[in-house]
């Protein structure tokens, strides 16, 4: 069966998910909440090879990402990118989530965090452009708020 | 010797080691997919093939006993490491016009697990939400 694409009944879906709980209510239209992604994260790993810190900051109600890769002898700046926050369904509003991308001109990178309690999981999906013949690579680090 | 551009450590060549290059051993990702939770709201099944040299994904929708088929995209694979050969997660971006998902995915232990990441462009006002959810084979 294809995703509900005319919205027949209510706006269109894809699953069962994309349905607010309590029925076709008249939207909020409520912003999402980014405050519990702000902070400066930390790694749990200080021998992480892959990244240090994650700073996250509000721009107009969007998140700004800065990462900071694991290098020596001091970490890479990879400077600020914009992110995409995400609630935990479609009729709530307070952040548990985000994406980021980094285009460089020898690697794109997807940045995709979410909360868990206290901690920001973060995976890095990697895909070199260059001609380096390193492969894609996934990478995951956990981090917290000193 | 040529130093290779890098954003983490991570993106070094292991001393002495040669980039596999090539394409990566999806044998890992691909197969049939289903959610381990049968009440699941978000993606109720994932097929996973290779063709032509590419990584190809499948999803399905939970939508009671006729699960929404979102219909074949290609997808990114990503080995564990720089020098790696077998593929582990990949990514996949689902455009349906009025919703955007993205897929990121990875295998762990014979489990698959998917985060999407949806973004809603149309008027109805429905906040963009991310997912968790496991698969078994």
């Amino acid at each position: 069966m294809r995703p509900e694409l005319d919205g027949a009944a209510g706006p269109p879906v894809t699953r069962t998910a994309d349905r607010p709980a309590r029925g076709w209510a008249p939207p909020t239209g409520r912003p999402i909440d980014i405050r519990p992604l702000l902070g400066a994260w930390v790694n749990y790993d200080e021998t992480s090879t892959g990244i240090t810190r994650i700073e996250i900051g509000d721009w107009q109600g969007c998140p700004t990402v800065r990462v900071f890769g694991a290098d020596r002898p001091a970490p890479i700046d990879w400077g600020e990118a914009a992110g995409a926050a995400f609630a935990d369904g479609v009729d709530t509003v307070e952040a548990v989530a985000f994406v980021a991308n980094y285009h460089l001109d020898f690697v794109t990178v997807i940045l995709a965090g979410y909360l868990n309690k206290r901690l920001l999981v973060v995976d890095a999906y990697s895909a070199f452009t260059d001609s380096s013949r390193r492969v894609d690579s996934f990478k995951r680090d956990h981090f917290y708020l000193p | 010797m040529t130093t290779l551009r890098h954003l983490r450590a991570e993106d070094r060549l292991p001393e002495e080691a040669k980039p596999p290059g090539g394409v990566l051993d999806t044998e890992e990702l691909t197969g049939r997919w289903l959610a381990t939770d049968h009440q699941a709201a978000g993606v109720v099944r994932l097929e996973l093939s290779r063709r032509d040299g590419a990584l190809f994904v499948r999803a399905f929708g939970a939508n009671g006993a006729q699960p929404y088929d979102w219909g074949e995209i290609e997808a990114m694979p990503y080995g564990s490491s720089v020098v790696a050969t077998e593929a582990m997660a990949f990514s996949a971006i689902y455009d349906f016009g009025f919703l955007v998902t993205i897929l990121a995915a990875y295998a762990k232990q014979g489990i698959l697990v998917l985060d999407t990441f949806n973004t809603f462009t149309d008027s109805s006002g429905r906040s963009n939400y991310f997912s968790r959810e496991f698969f078994h084979r």
